[in-house]
């Protein structure tokens, strides 16, 4: 797929068809998502992978906005080591920038995926670290929920040029 | 203008923070533009301003505010990616939401064989006031990167980032 395509018409996938993603594809994931560029190319991320129905379905108890796990094939978690840190405080955007990576390369490979934001929200946060065992100091930021599309969601026109200012706010 | 497959832009793009003093089409910017503000926000709140900078001024003055953003000096242009607090949904996500749109315009530039880097403000206070007072911004406005951008003087190789130890396999 294009670049520009996959930009703009990558959407937020929450219905997927009852079909395992390849390991292959998991990897081009998780490939694209580690060449995100992080502050002072520090990479402070991991990724707990989930697969299988089952696994997945049981994510949606302990983060009940999850709800798209219960039938998705594939999960994965992006979390921070934030003792990997060279500029501290800045892991959650080396994250960010990684699970956009992700999302893009799900829909290049014709996957859906959605986020599931975890971080900044205490509760969830509570939730991944309990749900998946996550070692101490390990920082949870979004879900990544995904599998082939089972609903199609069209691109939507989101320029607003009221949020463009020239030279000056 | 230049197309690019969506894997090679995820996998070759590098941060470019030498550049060449070509000048760069008001298309091509567009087109960064629209391709940042197509970036997934919680509850699709779009939480984000974008401010373009093209006045030379202002860009060497970015370099003098920034210690990380002396390239500016050479830059065609650069974009502000600052949240807007009274756009968000969810309270305190619009960091995550803007990092998403920062990415996009990062592959944005890389897909028209042009070239910048994510310097980061957000959270740090002094830079986030530095760039307040010098670009005009309400107090709702909460600066989270500057993007120098331009064409590149040299393209960097890729490395080869993959870390398989920072992969866990059906739990950690």
């Amino acid at each position: 797929m294009e670049l520009f395509d996959a930009l703009c018409t990558r959407r937020s996938i929450r219905k997927y068809q009852d079909r395992a993603v390849p390991r292959l594809a998991v990897e081009r994931l998780l490939g694209a998502a580690m060449m995100a560029p992080s502050a002072g190319d520090a990479r402070p991320w991991h990724f707990v992978v989930v697969e299988g129905l089952d696994q997945v379905s049981s994510i949606a108890q302990a983060l009940p906005h999850a709800e798209m796990a219960k039938s998705a094939p594939l999960a994965i978690l992006i979390c921070a080591d934030p003792s990997l840190e060279k500029f501290p405080g800045c892991w959650m955007l080396d994250c960010s920038a990684a699970a956009q990576n992700m999302l893009l390369a799900a829909h290049g490979l014709g996957l859906g995926a959605v986020w599931v934001a975890v971080w900044p929200f205490e509760d969830f946060m509570k939730g991944a670290r309990r749900h998946f065992a996550l070692p101490e100091g390990i920082e949870p930021l979004a879900l990544i929920v995904a599998g082939y599309p089972a609903e199609s969601v069209p691109s939507e026109d989101r320029f607003d040029p009221s949020r463009l200012h020239f030279e000056k706010w | 203008m230049k197309s690019m497959d969506i894997f090679e832009a995820l996998m070759t793009r590098r941060s470019i923070r030498q550049f060449t003093s070509d000048p760069v089409s008001e298309a091509a910017i567009l087109k960064v533009l629209e391709a940042a503000m197509m970036a997934p926000s919680a509850g699709n709140a779009q939480p984000w301003h974008f401010v373009l900078v093209t006045d030379r001024g202002l860009l060497d003055k970015i370099a003098e505010i920034h210690p990380y953003a002396g390239m500016s000096r050479d830059a065609a242009a650069g974009i502000l990616i600052c949240g807007d607090l009274r756009c968000e949904r969810y309270p305190g996500n619009w960091p995550a939401d803007c990092s998403a749109a920062t990415q996009n315009i990062l592959l944005a530039l890389h897909g028209l064989g042009l070239g910048g880097v994510w310097t980061g403000i957000w959270p740090g206070e002094e830079l986030m006031q530095n760039f307040r007072e010098l670009l005009g911004l309400p107090d709702e406005a909460m600066p989270l990167a500057f993007v120098p951008f331009g064409w590149p003087a040299s393209v960097p190789p890729t490395p080869a980032r993959y870390q398989p130890d920072r992969v866990h396999l059906n739990g950690w």
